[in-house]
């Protein structure tokens, strides 16, 4: 996609791109600052971070090596509890692990450590699951995944295991996204970051990405999407870069999935259904099968649609006495499911079908290169 | 055409605000709409929009101020609640109450501490919802009471030394409840055996049978209403005779439907058995049959669920604590809380040190599966 003159020289695409990614993280620790901080923009924006995340590693899988996998929420699940597991500080242990005497672990890392942790041992799992599940081939794979996610989270539930997991129990306790905040020796906030702080770590994890699909590797991911057999006669190792690919996505939902424990200030293994797979998968097509820009902003859309600018819905109306019919709680969910249904029925390619923000922006010529 | 859909919309949205001229103070409504507890949920609303209309202005001072109910839906799930939490607190609401379920409560929990609001748990019964923070405050009993009450009453009431339990694998109500019924049963002597199903099971005669074939003299089930339900016909069609007992979930018409005509015995703990303020019996009744929307959130027919007694007084205790903060600032309110008495529908209401109500004693109920009426069997005591 791009020819080794214009990596060199940054065209003006490039530049334009960097500009706007920069006002976006901007814009963000501004409005942290002047809005207050009960605002619903910030929880929208934190949950549309983490999603936006989440989403980038799926598409890693799905839309860039062609491997449909429907595991994501069984490695968030990892990644949440790991995160939880080693976060939660001592003192509080005995609160947290009511029914296990304070569980078996009795010390807390920093939440850098943690989140590089919890996406280790999502990739961990991942690596062992690959060796059997990728040699199966698409519905075969998404099954089996999603298999794996269910006994995963079983396997979490299980309350022999209850010392570490506190099995039924829910985690808490743990820092959150406010723990980021500065406050000053009054305990007041002097300086916002609870926002900023998951669009830096998402930034960074999706720049990882992007890097990761521009290279080499990701050029061969792409081969095998597009063509097994070619891919595998011009000597791409079909199952190395498979289980690279695979590895590489679940570290990333892992940390995704710690970040989700961050925001919701609990984790419990109930929440991570099979049905959070299928809002990420969703996000996924709705921003376009193949493209970053697409799932970050399909992310965000999602979440402020679902959680925010359709919850006046629930709410009931009287206009003088006529009372505005079928406005009642729960009514938000009838309306959401419509929408979903209208873009996936017309707007097939999603908001950005392959094409990238530096596409956009290139204008003619990169609808060319997409193609 | 985009651009009159968008502003009646704004209409829509201005026009109820702009007639209310009057001092209005908010009371933040979390509870779920939807979702695994969305039945139960309403109920509890059910109870909190019968005392909005009964009182709907409370006297802070010298003024008058309106209460404004605002409804945020949890969706029964923790990583929905927070957009829920958040909800309120944009909307400087200076109280919250609920939810129904303790996971979500906790989920909020956060939330509404940094705003500085303080929260009534309504019938969230695990101890980690008030531990460890000064603003979560709740108007029902804990698990751990509860489950000792259920174990004292199978050892006393029923003469049992085997019970079985039978929870779903991976609901901290659930499996709390079990525990505590198996630190107090065992206390007593008896014999527990817990088994877990997975969420969704739908078929239970294995696990019935699993409870004859242990020798249980008793089967204890706290479990999610729909499971609650399933359990029930299960037993019926098996002709289990077994005693089931069960938690405060169970007392719902729901299960009512369910055992009916049936040759099951079903005993139930619950906050509030029908008859205990006829007059509020009497009045909520009258107001759910009034209006077909009350009518089907109450799962069609006019009986109280115990959830709606304890929303009602989750509201009036609130109410007391405006009136006694004087201001809807949520600070004081929060302070006012600690001191707040309240004789409620379902008995005195205090607060002790962490925020929990003082409650001392929980009804047991019985289920007349020929009339299809719960009737008090006992009412029982921790010791």
């Amino acid at each position: 996609m791009q020819s080794i003159a214009t990596r060199k020289k940054p065209s003006r695409a490039h530049i334009l791109t960097a500009v706007i990614i920069a006002a976006v993280y901007a814009l963000v620790f501004a409005a942290e600052q002047l809005l207050p901080a009960s605002s619903m923009l910030f929880i929208v924006l934190k949950k549309g971070a983490t999603y936006a995340l989440v989403a980038v590693s799926m598409n890693l899988l799905n839309g860039f090596t062609g491997i449909f996998s429907l595991g994501q929420a069984g490695f968030m699940l990892l990644g949440a509890y790991t995160f939880a597991i080693f976060t939660i500080p001592e003192e509080s242990r005995e609160i947290v692990y009511q029914y296990y005497n304070g569980g078996l672990i009795r010390f807390a890392l920093p939440v850098i450590p943690a989140l590089v942790l919890s996406g280790l041992v999502a990739a961990l799992f991942a690596f062992l699951v690959g060796l059997p599940v990728l040699k199966l081939k698409s519905d075969y794979l998404a099954i089996a995944t999603l298999g794996f996610a269910e006994i995963i989270r079983a396997i979490f539930q299980w309350d022999k295991l209850g010392a570490i997991t506190n099995g039924s129990n829910m985690l808490h306790q743990f820092p959150s996204f406010s723990s980021f905040n500065i406050r000053n020796a009054q305990g007041e906030v002097v300086v916002y970051l609870s926002t900023l702080v998951p669009f830096v770590i998402a930034g960074v994890c999706i720049a990882l990405i992007v890097l990761l699909i521009n290279s080499t590797y990701g050029r061969a991911l792409k081969a095998i999407r597009d063509d097994e057999t070619a891919a595998e006669a011009m000597g791409v190792n079909l199952f190395h870069h498979k289980q690279l690919a695979f590895c590489i996505s679940s570290f990333f939902a892992g940390i995704g999935g710690a970040m989700l424990a961050m925001y919701a200030c609990t984790v419990q293994a109930k929440s991570f259904t099979s049905a959070m797979t299928y809002e990420i998968l969703l996000i996924v097509v709705l921003g376009g099968v193949g493209s970053i820009t697409g799932s970050c902003l399909s992310a965000f859309l999602f979440v402020a649609c679902s959680e925010w600018w359709l919850r006046f819905l629930d709410n009931t109306y009287t206009i003088g006495s006529f009372q505005v019919p079928l406005l009642r709680n729960g009514f938000r969910l009838v309306v959401f499911s419509v929408i979903i249904m209208v873009v996936v029925l017309f707007f097939r390619k999603g908001i950005m079908g392959e094409r990238e923000l530096l596409d956009l922006l290139r204008g003619r010529k990169g609808k060319e290169a997409a193609k | 055409m985009k651009k009159l859909l968008a502003i009646l919309l704004v209409l829509c949205m201005v026009i109820p605000a702009a007639a209310l001229g009057e001092e209005v103070v908010k009371i933040g409504v979390y509870e779920p709409a939807t979702g695994d507890s969305g039945a139960g949920g309403k109920q509890e609303m059910l109870g909190m929009q019968y005392a909005n209309e009964l009182f709907p202005t409370v006297k802070m001072g010298d003024t008058e101020y309106k209460v404004e109910l605002v409804y945020a839906d949890n969706g029964s799930s923790s990583d929905k609640a927070p957009s829920a939490a958040q909800k309120l607190v944009s909307e400087n609401v200076s109280v919250v109450l609920g939810s129904y379920g303790s996971s979500v409560s906790n989920a909020g929990k956060p939330y509404f501490g940094e705003a500085g609001i303080p929260a009534i748990g309504v019938t969230c019964t695990n101890p980690s919802v008030t531990a460890g923070n000064t603003h979560y405050f709740r108007i029902c009993f804990l698990d751990p009471f509860q489950g000792t009450v259920l174990a004292n009453y199978a050892t006393e009431k029923l003469g049992a030394t085997i019970a079985y339990c039978l929870g779903e694998l991976g609901n901290d109500y659930d499996t709390g409840l079990i525990y505590n019924f198996k630190q107090a049963f065992e206390k007593n002597g008896g014999m527990v055996v817990d088994e877990y199903f997975q969420t969704g099971n739908t078929d239970f005669t294995s696990y019935l049978t699993n409870a004859s074939m242990y020798g249980a003299q008793v089967i204890f089930a706290p479990c999610s209403l729909a499971y609650a339900a399933l359990i029930c016909s299960a037993a019926g069609a098996q002709g289990v005779t077994t005693p089931i007992l069960g938690s405060d979930t169970w007392d719902s018409n729901v299960v009512v439907d369910a055992a009916a005509g049936q040759n099951i015995t079903i005993y139930v703990s619950t906050f509030y058995q029908e008859g205990g303020s006829p007059e509020f019996d009497a009045g909520f009744k009258a107001w759910i049959n009034s209006d077909s929307v009350h009518l089907a959130n109450n799962n069609g027919n006019d009986m109280i669920s115990a959830v709606s007694a304890m929303g009602y007084d989750a509201y009036m205790v609130a109410l007391e604590a405006l009136k006694a903060a004087g201001s809807k600032d949520p600070k004081a309110v929060n302070a006012a809380l600690w001191d707040v008495k309240y004789d409620g529908v379902t008995g005195a209401i205090a607060f002790d040190e962490t925020g929990d109500a003082i409650r001392d004693v929980a009804f047991i109920k019985h289920l007349d599966t020929a009339n299809s009426a719960w009737e008090l069997a006992a009412v029982q005591g921790k010791d």
